[in-house]
């Protein structure tokens, strides 16, 4: 599995893709939140924590979208497919290095907490927690684009339908759909929304059921997707 | 030893394969042979567990290829159809890939084999068509499998390059089992041991390489035209 995992690295770093979307993503991140100080007049990582979700809705299918679509693409699929290892480890490989990415990039943003240090007080906790999260969001968005990757040869298909899908989960827990649902139904579907339970994590709560709530979607997607490169007909 | 016992494939109502049966032994070299679309390529792929039956019996050294995939794919090698490879990694870097994935450490001995040193430093996408089909050959030789599976090893290289290829499909079949797929008729004739014809599906011969220039070209064209 570490050799798969170091190919997939290896790939993104010898290629300008992985750097440019990780530093596109630094670079937004870091300038949403010196906007916020300037503009605002608040420094605060929740503001930074709070547009999270929207950053990597677009980052992330951006460096996902290729990881299996490209491989059926040119039919390196079938190459690994007929070597001796399982879809299982192929899957988790490559899961594990696009995490290791969306790392690095939040590893860029750890500039914010230090300068926040010096311009008001830092709850360190806080920020451990609210990166915790803000790994476990990566995490399960690159999980629901790799399934989307498995079901089409065309990396564009991929990156739009996971887009439409990730952004439905999102606006229902954005403040326009209180003027859609009713409360009691709003409430419900809340639950189900990533910035719901990324929220529990910016305040430095490290909620049992938000942690349940993206593992469960993302083994849901790993899993989906285990199961795609088993259908090979 | 690879034994396929009624094997049947069907993608939704079209039938790729049907009721194909035959053995392939130890120190076997086959041709299999037939048009366009007759179903070489399904059989291969049936035959390394990439896809499973719809109906009938494969198996290869006694398992069932789709139900023991990885144990099964340690003892085959394959070069499949066009041959793709990872064209962003360096041919060292490619084949240390696989020897580390099967968990060999040959490669440094097939890149001589095949003649592959000048080309260790380039990037595969850099590579002739020539050093492209050598790659995927030396791919499928690592880990010293029992069998082979080449589909198309030949297609689209020169006719010096096809001589090499096809010594060198000689020199390592005394202990294996290969399996390859051709459009070239007159190759079969001085390289392979038995002919397995296929078309639309069904085998329609199975038995020795019937020696001497030209008939195998004869054969396939009667089988064939019937």
């Amino acid at each position: 599995m570490l050799v798969l995992y170091k190919k997939e690295l290896r790939y993104y770093l010898n290629n300008p893709i992985g750097y440019i979307v990780v530093a596109l993503f630094a670079v937004f991140a870091n300038f949403l939140y010196v906007k916020d100080i300037f503009v605002v007049g608040s420094a605060s990582l929740r503001s930074f924590f709070s547009l999270l979700p929207w950053i990597f809705l677009i980052f992330i299918p951006a460096l996902t979208m290729r990881i299996i679509s490209e491989e059926r693409r040119t039919n390196t699929i079938e190459t690994l497919l007929t070597l001796p290892v399982s879809e299982s480890h192929i899957v988790f490989s490559k899961f594990l290095a696009l995490c290791t990415l969306t790392g690095i990039g939040l590893i860029l943003t750890l500039g914010l907490p230090v300068s926040l240090f010096f311009l008001s007080k830092l709850y360190v906790l806080e920020i451990i927690a609210g990166y915790f999260g803000s790994l476990l969001l990566g995490a399960t968005f690159i999980g629901v684009t790799m399934f989307f990757s498995s079901q089409t040869k065309n990396q564009v298909v991929a990156f739009l339908a996971s887009i439409i899908t990730l952004f439905i989960l999102l606006v229902l827990g954005t403040d326009f759909m209180a003027t859609v649902f009713p409360k009691a139904l709003l409430d419900f579907l809340n639950y189900f929304t990533p910035q719901y339970h990324l929220a529990n994590f910016v305040k430095g709560v490290i909620d049992i059921r938000s942690v349940f709530y993206f593992l469960t979607l993302l083994t849901i997607s790993l899993f989906l997707t285990i199961i795609s490169l088993e259908r090979r007909d | 030893m690879i034994s396929l016992s009624s094997v049947t494939k069907k993608f939704n109502k079209k039938i790729a394969v049907d009721a194909v049966s035959f053995k392939a032994r130890e120190g076997e070299i086959i041709g299999f042979l037939g048009p366009n679309g007759a179903g070489k390529t399904t059989t291969m792929r049936l035959i390394l567990g990439y896809l499973l039956p719809t109906e009938g019996n494969i198996s290869v050294n006694n398992l069932d290829p789709f139900e023991n995939r990885i144990e099964v794919l340690k003892h085959i090698g394959y070069l499949p159809e066009n041959n793709p490879l990872y064209q962003e990694m360096k041919v060292e870097e490619y084949l240390e890939f696989i020897a580390k994935i099967k968990n060999a450490n040959d490669h440094e001995g097939i890149i001589s084999q095949v003649g592959l040193e000048e080309a260790l430093s380039k990037k595969i996408e850099e590579l002739s068509r020539g050093f492209k089909q050598r790659v995927g050959l030396a791919a499928s030789l690592i880990g010293d499998p029992d069998i082979l599976v080449l589909d198309e090893p030949t297609s689209g290289l020169d006719p010096l390059e096809q001589d090499k290829i096809k010594h060198l499909i000689k020199s390592l079949a005394r202990k294996k089992t290969v399996i390859f797929s051709t459009h070239i008729l007159s190759e079969v004739e001085d390289v392979a041991t038995k002919l397995i014809i296929i078309n639309m599906g069904k085998i329609v011969y199975d038995d020795v390489n019937p020696k001497g220039k030209g008939t195998v070209e004869k054969l396939f064209r009667k089988l064939i035209k019937e």
